[in-house]
């Protein structure tokens, strides 16, 4: 039997560090074709990242995570966002684009999933890692320098004669150490790690995440990895945070999460996940899939797949609330009292 | 030096290429010249030319050879540069496209500074607003240029601008005395080698009409184009990695979307160059220009086959020069064009 301790209090969440970015209630909606109406991803999602924390954001496709943390540097042309973002004091929804402009690259930079198709294919390695600096006026020369600094620091060999390749001719790992450095470059206070290494084969894997491992601890780097692959998260985050249907369902230290997962979704996902030391025939996957954007269910949006719901799970939206050291959002830890015999699934 | 050797081994490649297209060009208009209707020696004295001076025409021409010999020396005269000999200047016909030949580049050159000039910023700024305001009101003007005939754009242009507001010349390439000595033949060159600046001011008064007129139609292609190369580009991945390195909306458009969306652009507009010379025809002819269309639709007007087919030649060559100019420009813009042409020595 769990046990279950209400803390309804949100001030209770505050990391032990200085949080770097304080998000709240941030929503994103997509347009629909030029029809004028949206549909909505992301759905209040409220969560912060202390200076110099490593937060893993896991999710399946389409759970909105990507957009969450695009929203944070608000790169989507055509989403619209409202909430708050606040960024070391200021609520970044609320700059000019001219003034995101120059917090992007310079205080938040991203690193992307697929280091091909985010290169520019017509310019050199060196232009594209300098450029970041380029763009806040530094000299041509100092650019190359510092750009150059930034791929021999990250491993890649040859990197001076290197400088004037282009994309096609470097290897994908040797691709996505450029895309980091590209993110380096501008010395930011806070990472996004837009699934790094989905694109990469398993050895290459390896070396980007020791990588991007050593490089945010000497500089003592914020960062945000989105991903969905949870081994990489129990190897690099401190914190997990679990996303389904645009909103937050777990959020805690990933010991304590992997060790001992509050929400059925989170447990689904951990549950999931293959270990050597199992002898099974079959593997365990989640029944179902995630719900459209544009057709969620009543109450909690996963209850049509939960194994433990009960009468409220169709009717109430559970909120995030803080349960022990974690946020769950889920009526089985909300603290009222109900009768807990989940019914059977029906059909199942 | 080993790029210097892929450079000359693909630039090889390419003239010999350009040659054999020549060749088909070549054999198709002498084809044409087999195929036409009437006899060649008829056509070539003349209408009213008594049956003994037919034969000796016949004669000195070699028509009465077999005609794969007549194939033959065809092809001969054209390597020496021997388009044919016009049956109403009675002038070699290269020499006469000689002399109108500056005038029809000049209409043609400024008449693609407008084009890119105008549909390039255009379609740029369509794209990065696209649904916009600026993106609907010229994408419907687009429509009608592109859907208006040309000798009609030209007739309303020349009433309301030169008839109404009278603010340019309806026709003729420059104003009485303002003639320069001729060195190139194109008016506005001869006019500055002169020094004559009111000259030449007023031969690009003449000019900006029938430019405009030339470079409408060609105009509404390029920004099409460019507009749907824009937006795919813009919708790609690198694009975002750009803007997320701080660029301004200005920066990412101008170094990283426009040169990723040029490639067909510039394929476009190295046809356009040969298809402008064509529609030169219709533009000098309703402005009153001297040049290689006026020639032509002499030409065709005074059965001048000669003349005509001399001047489908040297057209032909100036479109497949043009293509071989794309070509190598291409090769400067993408280095993937230029490691797949060149091989990997080429970097």
């Amino acid at each position: 039997m769990r046990t279950v301790h209400p803390m309804p209090d949100q001030s209770a969440v505050t990391p032990l560090r200085q949080p770097l970015v304080t998000v709240d209630k941030l929503t994103v909606d997509m347009p629909l074709g030029r029809s004028g109406s949206s549909v909505r991803i992301v759905d209040g999602v409220d969560f912060s990242i202390g200076v110099g924390e490593r937060v893993a954001l896991v999710g399946e496709s389409g759970s909105g995570k990507s957009l969450t943390a695009r929203a944070l540097m608000r790169l989507d042309r055509l989403a619209r966002l409202s909430g708050r973002v606040d960024f070391d004091g200021t609520d970044l929804l609320k700059l000019s684009d001219r003034d995101m402009g120059r917090l992007r690259g310079s205080s938040i930079a991203m690193v992307f999933q697929d280091p091909m198709s985010f290169l520019d294919p017509l310019m050199t390695i060196g232009d594209q890692v300098a450029e970041t600096l380029r763009i806040r006026g530094v000299g041509k020369a100092e650019a190359r320098k510092r750009a150059l600094a930034v791929l021999d620091e990250l491993g890649v060999d040859r990197a001076a004669e290197r400088l004037d390749a282009y994309p096609h001719e470097f290897s994908g790992g040797m691709r996505q150490r450029v895309v980091l450095a590209m993110a380096l470059v501008g010395e930011p206070r806070l990472l996004i790690a837009d699934e790094p290494t989905t694109a990469l084969d398993v050895r290459v894997q390896d070396q980007v995440l020791d990588l991007l491992d050593d490089v945010s601890a000497r500089r003592g780097l914020a960062v945000l990895f989105i991903t969905h692959d949870l081994g990489v998260v129990a190897g690099f985050a401190e914190r997990v945070m679990v996303m389904y249907s645009g909103r937050i369902v777990e959020d805690g230290e990933v010991a304590s999460v992997f060790a001992k997962p509050s929400h059925p979704y989170t447990q689904g996902l951990i549950k999931a996940v293959p270990r050597i030391d199992q002898d099974l025939n079959t593997l365990y996957a989640i029944p179902g899939a995630p719900p459209p954007p544009l057709a969620r269910p009543n109450g909690c949006p996963f209850h049509p797949r939960c194994d433990q719901r009960f009468e409220r799970c169709d009717k109430d939206l559970p909120a995030l609330l803080q349960v022990g050291l974690s946020r769950v959002a889920c009526h089985l830890h909300d603290g009222q009292q109900h009768d807990r015999h989940p019914h059977d699934r029906k059909g199942a | 030096m080993l790029a210097f050797r892929a450079y000359s081994w693909f630039l090889g490649r390419r003239l010999g290429l350009t040659l054999l297209t020549l060749w088909g060009l070549a054999s198709l208009v002498f084809l044409m010249i087999k195929l036409m209707p009437g006899d060649e020696a008829q056509m070539a004295a003349g209408a009213d030319a008594s049956a003994a001076q037919i034969e000796a025409v016949r004669e000195r021409l070699g028509l009465d050879a077999p005609v794969i010999m007549q194939y033959l020396s065809f092809l001969g005269r054209l390597l020496r540069g021997d388009l044919g000999t016009s049956i109403v200047t009675l002038q070699p016909v290269l020499a006469d496209l000689e002399k109108v030949l500056p005038s029809t580049l000049e209409l043609v050159f400024i008449a693609m500074l407008l084009n890119l000039a105008v549909a390039i910023p255009a379609g740029i700024v369509a794209a990065y607003r696209q649904g916009g305001v600026f993106d609907t009101t010229s994408r419907i003007t687009a429509v009608m240029l592109g859907g208006m005939p040309a000798f009609w754009l030209a007739l309303v242009l020349q009433y309301v601008l030169g008839s109404v507001w009278r603010v340019v010349p309806i026709s003729g390439q420059q104003g009485y005395g303002m003639n320069s000595p001729v060195v190139t033949g194109a008016p506005t060159l001869d006019a500055l080698i002169a020094g004559n600046f009111a000259g030449f001011f007023d031969t690009l008064h003449h000019i900006i009409l029938p430019a405009a007129v030339l470079a409408a139609l060609f105009a509404t292609q390029i920004f099409r184009t460019l507009r749907a190369a824009l937006l795919g580009v813009l919708r790609s991945d690198f694009i975002m990695a750009v803007r997320a390195k701080g660029a301004t909306a200005r920066h990412m458009l101008v170094r990283h979307a426009l040169p990723n969306s040029l490639n067909p652009v510039l394929t476009l507009s190295g046809a356009q160059a040969g298809a402008m010379i064509g529609s030169a025809v219709l533009v000098e002819t309703v402005f009153a220009r001297q040049g290689i269309g006026a020639y032509m639709f002499n030409a065709v007007a005074q059965k001048d086959a000669f003349a005509v087919l001399g001047s489908v030649m040297f057209i032909g060559t100036v479109v497949c020069l043009v293509n071989l100019i794309v070509d190598i420009l291409q090769l400067l813009v993408d280095p993937r064009i230029r490691a797949a042409q060149l091989g990997s020595q080429g970097q």
